[in-house]
């Protein structure tokens, strides 16, 4: 079975692993073993001890906490409710004119903004940005990713997670 | 009418289905017992087979005379069971591996065994996408593998054609606005009997085409492929024996399921992911369009997959909008040809993927939308317009799975639209041709979820992209490159960028007439996106070009020329350089015909970008600056980098001041950025008073009509009555 140290997996996490080897992790059989010490990874990173039990982005965990299960930044802050769309509890800074577009695109065409407005999600408490949205003015705002938490820690990883009622 | 029950053929693909249907497992095949009993063997024919593929397809592709097929290697050849199934394929063009199934079975379903009929020699072509292709210059030819007078497959190739004979020149016929102006249509017909292609048929290729030559050798390399495949699985099964082969074959489609669900479970998450695209198309003002319909039209493509606990991928496009008389179409085959190639490249790279791996999917396309017309006079002849944006975001949805587990090494921002330019009108010779210029195969990526995209080095169907040879391109077309270069900026910003396109400039040269189009460019939105905080590359480029420009005479004085229009959005190098008429032109670029001396340039697409831009390498960055990927400006007001100059003048890091800089930008965001609550309350107003362009009101309008889905979520987003209606009429 394929299986990588705590450190290698730290180094590709971070990018830092150099390319030949990165190359042959993206040639090789996966290693089965690689969920568990990915999130020993991450929860070395963040200060905060409540355990990682989903990332759900670059810098953005499911947590299980003394409130349930929360999404955390990497900073702390939570965004509430695991199952909430945690953009709702984020601070929005949405460009919507040619000059807030050019700021990001200062030597290329930019979209309409009639057409198209760049919405950024940030972190309120660090101002991490965790995601961009490119949506026509009046686009609900999506909810990227609702994990069947339940289902894959007990049917995938055979490791149910302890019942929460 | 025809006699079903004498139809013996049309009768096996009935069990198959139902067999599959019964017990969930490709043709009833539920225990994989060949392998099993001698898995070395098992592994060993499978790899045969794909090195007959693989082998096939390289000497075809000798034989084309396409720059296409030579240089680009648009074309993908496969081995199929009777009933159409794909057990083997070579590299190349992926997607048509699925979109070639529904040719065959369409024939079967079509009673062909009896008229036509099908015979050991039969050659069937196909370029109907609603039988089953992409698009129309997507041209495939099939021939059964009988052994001993029993069917026992099939041997199938396909070829993109530089020149499909449609109203505007060359493949992706960017003015086709019904079925009846796309080109020259072959439905699922006979054109070859005894392993010799029709006098007749290639007459009329010959005379229904603007560059025939391409068209006509790429058939004879199709066929030339098929026949070798065909002699291969002959005498292979001859050494294994007939019955060995009949299940060999399946338990291979088989194990490929398998293999998709197995890999689905090892990589990524259970659960609902959703994104979405969207695509402008504007023809307002441009000519040639007939006004069939509203000028200009906004996409949306929203997109939800569900990987169920089984490990099935569901992927559904309900609430993006019609079908439209435009060439961006697509049909169920085109969809599930999406599908497979993006399959293929993510999760099933290792060689041995067939149609087991598309068998582990289901994709819901609703009826009515761009992604399953319900008039089949819909054209299709530019549908990777569309297609490419909504399987990038299939590839940004996979790619969250692939973080959530772990595997972030095969995480990435997906793929972009890479604006194809079409061209025909007289050559450089003083003769008639027609071509697509196929440079576009040569995009950026999006961004790794650990490094930068690949710079010019991706498109979404063709996973060994290459450009081709500039000399090669030139001896075909009446222009002479005089730049190729690095469009700075062109991969979406992040903690890793995109990858970076590149941009061509053109004098037009030895012709009084050409005429240039170009396809698959959205207008005024960005047609792609990012992924965790990452930002959209910058799709909606618009293209220049001088006419009648004073370019011989500024080279006679050896005054310096403008190689690329520059990095000044409002005035670029052209103007500042060149004497004549100054072009610019957003979306697909049709105009009237260029003449020598004329200079036209195009932009191909970067990818979107992955992770916060303030979190990116300011070493990596002042390189980037030198190289020509980033403009010094684009570092320090995207990226907050600074950057100095080091004792030879290139571009280094200043360290100290960008940490400064960067801590300034974030008290901006803090500063500039209001609770998403409050941003709802406050654009709850807008879209209560229907504050819309004209354009994005008819997209809600659109969408609410054919998704009740769509119009119930959106309501319930924005806190709205149920009788809400955005205000206007489609």
């Amino acid at each position: 079975m394929t299986e990588y140290s705590k450190e290698v997996i730290n180094d590709l996490v971070n990018g830092a692993l150099p390319w030949p080897q990165t190359r042959r992790i993206m040639s090789a059989y996966k290693d089965d073993d690689r969920f568990f010490k990915y999130l020993a990874v991450l929860q070395d990173r963040v200060a905060w001890s409540d355990p990682i039990l989903l990332p759900v982005g670059d810098r953005l965990f499911i947590c299980d906490s003394a409130e349930g299960r929360l999404t955390r930044c990497e900073c702390g802050y939570s965004f509430g409710d695991y199952r909430r769309n945690w953009k709702l509890k984020a601070v929005i800074n949405v460009r919507d004119t040619e000059e807030s577009l050019r700021e990001i695109y200062p030597n290329s065409d930019i979209p309409d903004p009639k057409w198209m407005e760049i919405r950024e999600f940030f972190c309120p408490e660090c101002a991490h940005l965790h995601e961009v949205e490119a949506a026509a003015p009046g686009y609900p705002i999506v909810h990227d990713f609702e994990p069947d938490l339940e289902g894959f820690y007990r049917d995938w990883l055979g490791k149910p997670l302890k019942d929460l009622s | 009418m025809l006699d079903k029950t004498a139809n013996p053929l049309q009768r096996r693909l009935l069990e198959s289905e139902r067999l599959m249907e019964e017990t969930g497992c490709y043709d009833g095949i539920t225990e994989l017992r060949l392998r099993r009993q001698d898995p070395l063997k098992f592994e060993t024919l499978h790899t045969k087979l794909r090195a007959y593929c693989v082998s096939a397809r390289e000497m075809a592709r000798r034989i084309s005379a396409s720059p296409g097929v030579r240089e680009v290697g648009e074309m993908v050849v496969a081995i199929y069971t009777p009933e159409g199934d794909a057990i083997a394929l070579s590299n190349g063009i992926m997607v048509h591996v699925h979109t070639m199934s529904r040719f065959i079975k369409w024939m079967i379903r079509n009673g062909y065994e009896q008229n036509p009929c099908i015979r050991d020699g039969d050659i069937f072509a196909n370029n109907d996408a609603f039988i089953g292709t992409v698009q129309v210059p997507d041209v495939m030819d099939v021939v059964p593998i009988f052994h001993e007078g029993t069917l026992v497959g099939w041997a199938g190739a396909v070829c993109h054609e530089l020149e499909a004979g449609g109203i505007t020149p060359g493949g992706d016929v960017c003015l086709a606005q019904e079925r009846f102006t796309e080109g020259l249509f072959v439905c699922a017909e006979k054109i070859g009997e005894n392993d010799e292609i029709r006098r007749d048929y290639v007459i009329r290729c010959e005379r229904n085409l603007r560059m025939p030559i391409y068209w006509v050798l790429d058939e004879k390399a199709k066929v030339a492929a098929c026949i070798d495949m065909r002699e291969s699985v002959k005498q292979l099964i001859d050494e294994v024996g007939l019955e060995y082969w009949q299940r060999l074959s399946k338990e291979f489609i088989e194990e490929g399921r398998r293999a998709q669900l197995a890999r689905t479970r090892q990589l990524t998450v259970p659960g609902v992911y959703r994104g979405h695209t969207f695509y402008g198309h504007v023809t307002e003002g441009k000519p040639g369009f007939q006004p069939l319909a509203d000028p200009n039209w906004l996409y949306n493509i929203p997109i939800e997959m569900e990987i169920t606990s089984e490990g099935k991928i569901r992927l559904d496009f309900d609430g993006t909008q019609p079908w439209g008389y435009h060439s961006m179409n697509c049909t169920p085959a085109g969809m599930d040809g999406g599908m497979f190639v993006t399959l293929t490249q993510h999760m099933n790279f290792e060689g041995l993927v067939n149609d087991g791996a598309w068998m582990a999917t289901e994709i819901n396309i609703p009826h009515g939308t761009w992604t399953n017309p319900d008039n089949e006079m819909a054209a299709t002849a530019t549908s990777w317009a569309l297609l490419l944006p909504a399987y990038g975001v299939f590839q940004r949805l996979l790619s969250r799975g692939f973080i959530a587990r772990g595997f972030v090494e095969e995480a990435f921002v997906g793929q972009v639209n890479s604006p194809m330019i079409e061209m025909g009108g007289t050559s450089q010779y003083g003769t008639g041709f027609g071509m697509a210029h196929f440079e576009c195969a040569a995009a950026g990526s999006g961004a790794l979820a650990i490094k930068d995209g690949l710079d010019t080095a991706y498109v979404g169907w063709n996973p060994e992209s290459d450009m081709g040879n500039i000399e090669i391109w030139e001896q075909n077309m009446p222009m002479v490159y005089i730049g190729r270069s690095i469009v700075p900026n062109s991969g979406g910003a992040g903690k890793y960028r995109g990858g970076c396109a590149f941009i061509s400039t053109w004098l037009i040269n030895k012709t009084d007439h050409l005429r240039l189009v170009t396809s698959e460019h959205s207008s005024r939105v960005f047609d792609n996106g990012g992924l965790c905080g990452g930002y959209p590359a910058p799709t909606c480029e618009k293209h220049h070009a001088v006419r009648n420009s004073d370019i011989h005479e500024r080279a006679e004085r050896r005054e310096p020329l403008a190689h690329a229009p520059g990095t000044d959005p409002l005035l670029s190098d052209f103007e500042r350089t060149y004497k004549g008429e100054q072009v610019w032109e957003e979306g697909p670029y049709i105009t009237r015909p260029h003449k020598a001396g004329d200079i036209f340039s195009h932009a191909y697409n970067g990818g979107g970008g992955f992770g916060d831009v303030l979190e990116r390498d300011p070493i990596k960055t002042a390189r980037d600056v030198e190289n020509g990927f980033l403009t010094r400006e684009a570092a320090e007001k995207v990226f907050g980098i600074i950057l100095k100059e080091d004792a030879e003048g290139c571009p280094q890091a200043d360290i100290d001041a960008t940490v400064a800089r960067r801590a300034e930008l974030r008290k901006k965001r803090l500063k500039q950025a209001v609770p998403v609550s409050e941003w709802i309350a406050r654009e709850k107003r807008r879209v209560e008073a229907s504050d819309f362009a004209p354009e994005v009101a008819k997209m809600y309008r659109s969408a609410m009509k054919l998704s009740p889905r769509f119009s119930r979520e959106f309501k319930e987003f924005w806190g709205l009555a149920s009788d809400f209606a955005i205000a206007g009429e489609n």
